[in-house]
Protein backbone atom coordinates (compact mmCIF):
# COMPACT_ATOMS: atom_id res chain seq x y z
CA UNK A 1 0.00 0.00 0.00
CA UNK A 2 2.77 2.67 1.15
CA UNK A 3 4.78 1.63 -2.46
CA UNK A 4 1.54 2.27 -4.16
CA UNK A 5 1.15 5.63 -2.89
CA UNK A 6 4.89 6.51 -2.99
CA UNK A 7 4.48 5.15 -7.04
CA UNK A 8 1.50 7.46 -7.48
CA UNK A 9 2.94 10.40 -5.69
CA UNK A 10 6.08 9.87 -7.70
CA UNK A 11 3.72 9.98 -10.75
CA UNK A 12 2.00 13.04 -9.47
CA UNK A 13 4.82 15.14 -9.30
CA UNK A 14 6.56 13.84 -12.48
CA UNK A 15 3.09 14.68 -14.29
CA UNK A 16 3.12 18.11 -12.05
CA UNK A 17 7.29 18.86 -13.87
CA UNK A 18 6.39 18.19 -17.40
CA UNK A 19 3.48 20.44 -17.10
CA UNK A 20 4.79 23.50 -15.58
CA UNK A 21 8.10 22.91 -18.07
CA UNK A 22 5.88 23.01 -21.06
CA UNK A 23 3.90 25.86 -19.49
CA UNK A 24 7.10 27.83 -19.18
CA UNK A 25 8.43 26.68 -22.70
CA UNK A 26 5.11 28.38 -24.16
CA UNK A 27 5.69 31.76 -22.08
CA UNK A 28 9.07 31.95 -23.25
CA UNK A 29 8.47 31.40 -26.61
CA UNK A 30 4.98 33.74 -26.44
CA UNK A 31 7.54 36.47 -24.65
CA UNK A 32 10.13 35.75 -27.44
CA UNK A 33 7.40 36.19 -30.16
CA UNK A 34 5.82 39.22 -28.91
CA UNK A 35 9.31 41.03 -28.92
CA UNK A 36 10.51 39.81 -32.02
CA UNK A 37 6.94 40.84 -33.67
CA UNK A 38 7.73 44.19 -32.06
CA UNK A 39 11.24 44.35 -33.66
CA UNK A 40 10.18 43.03 -37.47
CA UNK A 41 7.15 45.70 -37.29
CA UNK A 42 9.74 48.11 -36.82
CA UNK A 43 11.87 47.10 -39.01
CA UNK A 44 9.54 46.59 -41.78
CA UNK A 45 8.16 50.39 -41.20
CA UNK A 46 11.78 51.43 -41.53
CA UNK A 47 12.42 49.53 -44.86
CA UNK A 48 9.27 50.70 -46.32
CA UNK A 49 10.61 54.00 -46.07
CA UNK A 50 14.21 53.02 -47.31
CA UNK A 51 12.23 51.29 -50.73
CA UNK A 52 10.47 54.72 -50.59
CA UNK A 53 13.55 56.37 -51.30
CA UNK A 54 14.56 55.13 -54.69
CA UNK A 55 13.24 55.86 -58.06
CA UNK A 56 10.61 56.12 -59.84
CA UNK A 57 9.19 55.79 -55.98
CA UNK A 58 10.55 58.76 -54.65
CA UNK A 59 10.00 61.30 -57.29
CA UNK A 60 6.20 59.88 -57.69
CA UNK A 61 3.41 62.69 -58.63
CA UNK A 62 0.48 62.97 -56.17
CA UNK A 63 0.39 61.44 -52.50
CA UNK A 64 -1.15 58.16 -52.94
CA UNK A 65 0.70 56.73 -56.12
CA UNK A 66 3.60 55.42 -54.07
CA UNK A 67 2.43 54.56 -50.50
CA UNK A 68 -0.26 52.37 -52.50
CA UNK A 69 2.50 50.74 -54.76
CA UNK A 70 4.52 49.69 -51.53
CA UNK A 71 1.57 48.39 -49.53
CA UNK A 72 0.45 46.49 -52.36
CA UNK A 73 3.71 45.23 -53.56
CA UNK A 74 4.71 45.17 -50.13
CA UNK A 75 1.28 42.95 -48.39
CA UNK A 76 1.53 40.79 -51.93
CA UNK A 77 5.20 39.43 -50.85
CA UNK A 78 4.59 39.07 -47.75
CA UNK A 79 1.17 37.19 -48.66
CA UNK A 80 3.44 34.79 -50.93
CA UNK A 81 6.48 34.53 -48.13
CA UNK A 82 3.41 33.23 -45.92
CA UNK A 83 1.86 30.88 -48.41
CA UNK A 84 5.56 29.02 -48.56
CA UNK A 85 5.51 29.07 -44.96
CA UNK A 86 1.91 27.36 -44.47
CA UNK A 87 2.72 25.26 -47.58
CA UNK A 88 5.96 23.88 -45.75
CA UNK A 89 3.36 23.60 -42.77
CA UNK A 90 1.10 21.51 -45.04
CA UNK A 91 -1.61 24.16 -44.19
CA UNK A 92 -2.62 24.97 -47.74
CA UNK A 93 -6.33 23.56 -47.82
CA UNK A 94 -6.66 25.21 -44.94
CA UNK A 95 -6.75 28.85 -46.89
CA UNK A 96 -10.16 27.69 -48.97
CA UNK A 97 -11.53 26.31 -45.66
CA UNK A 98 -11.29 29.55 -43.93
CA UNK A 99 -13.03 31.56 -46.45
CA UNK A 100 -16.09 29.13 -46.56
CA UNK A 101 -16.50 29.91 -42.54
CA UNK A 102 -18.44 32.64 -41.25
CA UNK A 103 -16.29 33.53 -38.90
CA UNK A 104 -13.62 33.64 -41.91
CA UNK A 105 -15.59 35.83 -43.96
CA UNK A 106 -16.05 38.67 -40.75
CA UNK A 107 -12.16 38.43 -41.02
CA UNK A 108 -12.25 38.95 -44.48
CA UNK A 109 -14.22 42.40 -43.79
CA UNK A 110 -11.65 43.21 -41.17
CA UNK A 111 -8.92 42.66 -43.73
CA UNK A 112 -10.32 45.14 -46.22
CA UNK A 113 -9.93 47.43 -43.26
CA UNK A 114 -6.73 46.91 -41.99
CA UNK A 115 -5.18 46.01 -45.03
CA UNK A 116 -5.99 47.89 -47.84
CA UNK A 117 -6.88 50.96 -45.99
CA UNK A 118 -5.27 51.19 -42.76
CA UNK A 119 -1.98 50.25 -44.37
CA UNK A 120 -2.06 52.75 -47.32
CA UNK A 121 -2.86 55.25 -44.93
CA UNK A 122 -0.15 54.46 -42.52
CA UNK A 123 2.22 54.69 -45.18
CA UNK A 124 0.95 57.97 -46.59
CA UNK A 125 1.30 58.73 -43.16
CA UNK A 126 5.24 57.51 -43.17
CA UNK A 127 5.55 59.37 -46.33
CA UNK A 128 4.05 62.86 -45.00
CA UNK A 129 5.39 62.83 -41.82
CA UNK A 130 8.13 60.68 -41.63
CA UNK A 131 8.82 58.53 -38.27
CA UNK A 132 6.50 61.05 -36.63
CA UNK A 133 3.78 58.37 -37.79
CA UNK A 134 4.97 55.94 -36.29
CA UNK A 135 3.96 56.27 -32.71
CA UNK A 136 1.02 57.93 -33.43
CA UNK A 137 -0.25 54.50 -35.74
CA UNK A 138 0.21 52.48 -32.10
CA UNK A 139 -2.99 54.59 -30.41
CA UNK A 140 -5.04 51.39 -32.47
CA UNK A 141 -5.37 49.71 -29.15
CA UNK A 142 -7.38 53.00 -27.82
CA UNK A 143 -9.55 52.82 -30.97
CA UNK A 144 -9.92 49.10 -29.99
CA UNK A 145 -10.98 49.42 -26.97
CA UNK A 146 -13.59 52.27 -27.75
CA UNK A 147 -14.87 50.32 -30.54
CA UNK A 148 -15.05 47.19 -28.35
CA UNK A 149 -17.32 49.82 -25.69
CA UNK A 150 -19.17 50.87 -28.47
CA UNK A 151 -20.20 47.56 -30.32
CA UNK A 152 -18.94 44.89 -28.29
CA UNK A 153 -20.63 46.33 -24.96
CA UNK A 154 -17.24 45.73 -23.25
CA UNK A 155 -17.06 48.48 -20.74
CA UNK A 156 -13.55 49.58 -20.17
CA UNK A 157 -12.17 49.66 -16.65
CA UNK A 158 -10.91 52.61 -15.06
CA UNK A 159 -7.32 51.83 -15.84
CA UNK A 160 -7.92 51.25 -19.82
CA UNK A 161 -9.52 54.65 -19.68
CA UNK A 162 -6.13 56.07 -18.08
CA UNK A 163 -4.32 54.28 -21.40
CA UNK A 164 -6.60 56.03 -23.54
CA UNK A 165 -5.77 59.01 -21.96
CA UNK A 166 -2.32 58.45 -22.32
CA UNK A 167 -2.23 57.90 -25.88
CA UNK A 168 -4.45 61.13 -26.72
CA UNK A 169 -1.56 62.95 -24.80
CA UNK A 170 1.20 61.57 -26.08
CA UNK A 171 -0.45 62.01 -29.92
CA UNK A 172 -0.80 65.71 -28.45
CA UNK A 173 2.87 66.23 -27.83
CA UNK A 174 4.37 64.39 -31.05
CA UNK A 175 2.21 66.76 -33.02
CA UNK A 176 3.27 69.85 -30.70
CA UNK A 177 5.88 70.80 -32.75
CA UNK A 178 6.11 70.30 -36.29
CA UNK A 179 9.45 69.14 -38.01
CA UNK A 180 11.06 71.33 -40.35
CA UNK A 181 10.71 70.69 -44.29
CA UNK A 182 7.50 68.12 -43.97
CA UNK A 183 4.67 70.54 -45.22
CA UNK A 184 1.83 67.70 -45.34
CA UNK A 185 2.89 67.16 -41.77
CA UNK A 186 -0.21 67.59 -40.01
CA UNK A 187 -1.89 65.92 -43.12
CA UNK A 188 0.54 62.85 -42.21
CA UNK A 189 -0.26 62.73 -38.47
CA UNK A 190 -4.59 62.36 -39.38
CA UNK A 191 -3.72 59.30 -41.43
CA UNK A 192 -1.50 57.45 -39.58
CA UNK A 193 -4.68 58.02 -36.96
CA UNK A 194 -7.27 57.08 -39.91
CA UNK A 195 -4.76 53.91 -39.78
CA UNK A 196 -4.98 53.33 -36.47
CA UNK A 197 -8.81 53.37 -36.44
CA UNK A 198 -9.21 51.26 -39.30
CA UNK A 199 -6.13 48.57 -37.13
CA UNK A 200 -8.86 49.21 -34.35
CA UNK A 201 -11.73 48.08 -36.07
CA UNK A 202 -10.15 44.96 -37.65
CA UNK A 203 -10.30 43.86 -34.14
CA UNK A 204 -14.09 44.21 -33.85
CA UNK A 205 -14.57 42.07 -36.70
CA UNK A 206 -11.85 39.25 -35.73
CA UNK A 207 -14.35 39.23 -32.38
CA UNK A 208 -16.91 36.94 -34.44
CA UNK A 209 -15.32 33.90 -34.04
CA UNK A 210 -12.08 34.73 -35.11
CA UNK A 211 -10.48 32.39 -32.06
CA UNK A 212 -11.70 29.73 -33.60
CA UNK A 213 -9.21 30.40 -36.55
CA UNK A 214 -6.16 29.46 -37.01
CA UNK A 215 -3.98 32.30 -37.18
CA UNK A 216 -1.10 31.47 -39.61
CA UNK A 217 -3.69 30.92 -42.02
CA UNK A 218 -5.58 33.70 -40.90
CA UNK A 219 -2.38 36.44 -41.70
CA UNK A 220 -1.68 34.57 -44.78
CA UNK A 221 -5.37 35.28 -46.19
CA UNK A 222 -5.00 38.91 -44.50
CA UNK A 223 -1.74 39.91 -46.70
CA UNK A 224 -2.92 38.26 -49.57
CA UNK A 225 -5.97 39.81 -50.20
CA UNK A 226 -5.09 43.35 -48.54
CA UNK A 227 -2.42 42.79 -51.14
CA UNK A 228 -4.24 41.90 -54.23
CA UNK A 229 -7.20 44.51 -53.65
CA UNK A 230 -4.53 47.27 -53.28
CA UNK A 231 -2.55 45.87 -56.62
CA UNK A 232 -5.83 45.48 -58.88
CA UNK A 233 -8.48 47.80 -57.46
CA UNK A 234 -6.73 51.21 -55.79
CA UNK A 235 -3.24 51.25 -57.56
CA UNK A 236 -5.06 51.77 -61.25
CA UNK A 237 -7.59 53.85 -59.42
CA UNK A 238 -4.98 56.22 -58.19
CA UNK A 239 -3.39 55.97 -61.82
CA UNK A 240 -0.48 54.08 -60.18
CA UNK A 241 0.34 51.19 -62.78
CA UNK A 242 2.97 53.21 -64.55
CA UNK A 243 4.57 53.78 -61.56
CA UNK A 244 4.08 49.92 -60.19
CA UNK A 245 5.97 49.00 -63.88
CA UNK A 246 8.47 51.03 -63.35
CA UNK A 247 9.11 50.00 -59.37
CA UNK A 248 9.00 46.46 -60.62
CA UNK A 249 11.61 46.99 -63.66
CA UNK A 250 14.03 49.23 -60.82
CA UNK A 251 14.39 46.12 -58.93
CA UNK A 252 15.96 47.86 -56.08
CA UNK A 253 12.97 49.33 -54.47
CA UNK A 254 11.22 45.72 -55.64
CA UNK A 255 14.34 43.95 -53.44
CA UNK A 256 13.92 46.70 -50.44
CA UNK A 257 10.31 45.63 -50.52
CA UNK A 258 10.18 41.81 -50.47
CA UNK A 259 12.67 42.08 -47.69
CA UNK A 260 9.88 44.66 -45.60
CA UNK A 261 7.33 42.17 -46.28
CA UNK A 262 9.23 39.42 -44.86
CA UNK A 263 9.35 41.07 -41.61
CA UNK A 264 5.93 42.15 -41.90
CA UNK A 265 5.12 38.70 -42.72
CA UNK A 266 7.34 37.38 -39.41
CA UNK A 267 5.85 40.38 -37.81
CA UNK A 268 2.60 38.76 -38.03
CA UNK A 269 3.29 35.19 -37.14
CA UNK A 270 4.85 35.65 -33.77
CA UNK A 271 2.52 38.66 -32.76
CA UNK A 272 -0.66 35.84 -33.21
CA UNK A 273 1.91 33.35 -31.96
CA UNK A 274 2.86 35.91 -28.69
CA UNK A 275 -1.45 36.30 -28.44
CA UNK A 276 -2.03 32.63 -28.47
CA UNK A 277 0.12 31.87 -26.09
CA UNK A 278 0.93 34.72 -23.15
CA UNK A 279 -2.55 36.02 -23.92
CA UNK A 280 -3.90 39.08 -25.86
CA UNK A 281 -2.70 41.50 -23.63
CA UNK A 282 1.10 40.84 -23.00
CA UNK A 283 1.37 40.37 -26.47
CA UNK A 284 -0.15 43.76 -27.83
CA UNK A 285 1.87 45.26 -25.43
CA UNK A 286 5.07 43.77 -26.66
CA UNK A 287 4.06 44.33 -30.72
CA UNK A 288 3.16 48.33 -29.83
CA UNK A 289 7.10 48.24 -28.85
CA UNK A 290 7.54 48.70 -32.68
CA UNK A 291 6.80 52.32 -32.19
CA UNK A 292 10.37 52.10 -30.12
CA UNK A 293 12.16 50.40 -32.78
CA UNK A 294 10.71 52.15 -35.80
CA UNK A 295 11.50 55.32 -34.30
CA UNK A 296 15.00 54.36 -33.32
CA UNK A 297 16.25 52.62 -36.79
CA UNK A 298 14.83 55.89 -38.49
CA UNK A 299 16.93 58.30 -36.09
CA UNK A 300 19.53 55.34 -36.87
CA UNK A 301 19.43 54.25 -40.85
CA UNK A 302 17.60 57.40 -42.00
CA UNK A 303 18.68 60.42 -40.16
CA UNK A 304 15.77 61.35 -38.81
CA UNK A 305 15.86 64.27 -36.21
CA UNK A 306 15.23 63.10 -32.42
CA UNK A 307 13.10 65.74 -31.25
CA UNK A 308 12.65 65.87 -27.26
CA UNK A 309 8.49 66.08 -28.03
CA UNK A 310 9.19 62.78 -30.47
CA UNK A 311 10.69 60.93 -27.69
CA UNK A 312 8.48 61.69 -24.96
CA UNK A 313 5.62 61.19 -27.18
CA UNK A 314 6.42 57.75 -27.95
CA UNK A 315 7.29 56.47 -24.89
CA UNK A 316 3.70 58.18 -23.32
CA UNK A 317 1.83 56.38 -26.10
CA UNK A 318 3.45 53.02 -26.03
CA UNK A 319 3.09 53.52 -22.07
CA UNK A 320 -0.63 54.29 -22.88
CA UNK A 321 -1.32 51.28 -24.96
CA UNK A 322 0.32 48.53 -22.78
CA UNK A 323 -2.07 49.84 -19.80
CA UNK A 324 -5.07 49.82 -22.38
CA UNK A 325 -3.86 46.11 -23.07
CA UNK A 326 -2.63 45.04 -19.90
CA UNK A 327 -2.43 45.81 -16.10
CA UNK A 328 1.48 46.21 -15.68
CA UNK A 329 1.78 44.90 -12.57
CA UNK A 330 0.47 41.76 -13.70
CA UNK A 331 4.34 41.46 -15.03
CA UNK A 332 5.57 41.74 -11.27
CA UNK A 333 3.17 39.30 -10.12
CA UNK A 334 3.89 36.43 -12.15
CA UNK A 335 4.71 33.98 -9.36
CA UNK A 336 1.59 34.30 -7.47
CA UNK A 337 -0.60 33.32 -10.54
CA UNK A 338 0.73 29.93 -11.25
CA UNK B 1 -15.71 20.63 -47.91
CA UNK B 2 -14.02 20.10 -43.97
CA UNK B 3 -13.81 22.61 -41.42
CA UNK B 4 -10.91 24.24 -40.99
CA UNK B 5 -8.78 22.31 -38.20
CA UNK B 6 -9.14 24.29 -35.30
CA UNK B 7 -12.86 25.05 -35.58
CA UNK B 8 -13.03 21.62 -36.03
CA UNK B 9 -11.20 20.58 -32.53
CA UNK B 10 -13.74 22.79 -30.87
CA UNK B 11 -16.80 21.58 -32.73
CA UNK B 12 -15.44 18.15 -31.60
CA UNK B 13 -15.34 19.06 -28.22
CA UNK B 14 -18.48 20.60 -27.70
CA UNK B 15 -19.48 16.99 -28.01
CA UNK B 16 -17.05 15.26 -26.00
CA UNK B 17 -16.40 16.22 -22.51
CA UNK B 18 -12.86 15.52 -21.96
CA UNK B 19 -10.35 15.98 -24.56
CA UNK B 20 -6.84 15.62 -25.33
CA UNK B 21 -4.45 15.80 -28.12
CA UNK B 22 -4.43 12.13 -28.94
CA UNK B 23 -8.07 11.68 -28.59
CA UNK B 24 -8.69 14.55 -31.04
CA UNK B 25 -6.27 13.31 -33.41
CA UNK B 26 -7.69 9.76 -33.42
CA UNK B 27 -11.63 11.17 -33.90
CA UNK B 28 -10.41 13.88 -37.16
CA UNK B 29 -8.25 11.30 -38.91
CA UNK B 30 -10.40 10.05 -41.20
CA UNK B 31 -10.89 13.88 -42.72
CA UNK B 32 -7.29 15.32 -41.84
CA UNK B 33 -5.31 12.37 -41.15
CA UNK B 34 -3.20 12.30 -45.22
CA UNK B 35 -2.25 16.23 -44.65
CA UNK B 36 0.70 17.05 -43.17
CA UNK B 37 -0.46 19.56 -40.80
CA UNK B 38 -2.15 16.37 -39.08
CA UNK B 39 0.98 16.22 -35.75
CA UNK B 40 0.48 16.37 -32.55
CA UNK B 41 2.73 19.89 -32.30
CA UNK B 42 0.16 21.65 -34.50
CA UNK B 43 -3.01 20.13 -32.42
CA UNK B 44 -1.07 21.14 -28.83
CA UNK B 45 -1.13 24.69 -30.31
CA UNK B 46 -4.63 24.32 -31.40
CA UNK B 47 -5.42 23.27 -27.65
CA UNK B 48 -3.11 26.41 -25.96
CA UNK B 49 -4.77 28.95 -28.80
CA UNK B 50 -7.77 27.69 -27.98
CA UNK B 51 -7.64 28.55 -24.30
CA UNK B 52 -5.40 31.88 -24.77
CA UNK B 53 -9.04 32.52 -26.43
CA UNK B 54 -11.36 31.85 -23.58
CA UNK B 55 -13.12 29.01 -25.47
CA UNK B 56 -11.42 25.86 -23.38
CA UNK B 57 -9.54 25.29 -19.75
CA UNK B 58 -7.49 23.12 -18.92
CA UNK B 59 -9.77 20.00 -16.98
CA UNK B 60 -6.61 17.58 -15.97
CA UNK B 61 -3.69 16.55 -16.91
CA UNK B 62 -1.76 13.13 -16.15
CA UNK B 63 1.26 10.36 -17.53
CA UNK B 64 0.31 7.68 -19.46
CA UNK B 65 2.03 4.64 -19.59
CA UNK B 66 5.31 5.84 -21.49
CA UNK B 67 5.12 8.72 -18.76
CA UNK B 68 4.33 11.01 -21.55
CA UNK B 69 2.12 13.87 -20.47
CA UNK B 70 -1.48 14.27 -21.35
CA UNK B 71 -3.13 17.09 -20.97
CA UNK B 72 -7.07 16.80 -20.94
CA UNK B 73 -9.09 20.15 -21.75
CA UNK B 74 -12.94 20.73 -21.92
CA UNK B 75 -15.25 23.13 -23.88
CA UNK B 76 -16.37 26.04 -21.55
CA UNK B 77 -19.78 28.27 -21.94
CA UNK B 78 -18.29 30.86 -24.12
CA UNK B 79 -17.10 27.52 -26.27
CA UNK B 80 -20.21 26.40 -26.73
CA UNK B 81 -21.54 29.50 -27.56
CA UNK B 82 -19.21 30.49 -30.14
CA UNK B 83 -20.07 26.77 -32.22
CA UNK B 84 -23.54 27.67 -31.66
CA UNK B 85 -23.18 30.60 -33.46
CA UNK B 86 -20.52 30.37 -36.18
CA UNK B 87 -20.26 26.77 -36.93
CA UNK B 88 -22.50 25.30 -39.56
CA UNK B 89 -25.44 22.89 -38.18
CA UNK B 90 -24.23 20.37 -40.82
CA UNK B 91 -20.87 19.98 -39.16
CA UNK B 92 -22.82 19.69 -35.58
CA UNK B 93 -24.03 15.77 -34.73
Amino acid sequence: MEIEKGVMKRQLSLADNKKNALTKKFKTTGLINGVISGLTYGIYSTLVMVASGYDPLVSAAGFLAAPFVCSGLNDFIAGIWLLFYNAKKGRLKELGRTLKTKPGQMLVIGFLLGGPIANGAYLVGLAMAGAYAIPISATCSLFGALFAWMFLKQKPTKRVVLGMVLCVMGAIIINFVKPEGAPNFTLGIICALIAAICWGLEGVFSSFGGAMIDTDVAVNLRELISGLVVLILLVPAVGALKLLGGTIVAGTPLLWLAIAGLSAAISFVTWYKANATVGCAIGMSLNVTYAFWGVLFCVLFLGQTLTPTIVIGSVVIVLGAIIVTMNPLDLFRKGEVE
Amino acid sequence: MSLPSRMAVLNYMNEHDSVNVKSVMEALKPFYGNEKQFNENLYLEHFMALEANGLVELASYNLDDKENLIMNYRINDDGREAVEKYVDKKYRN
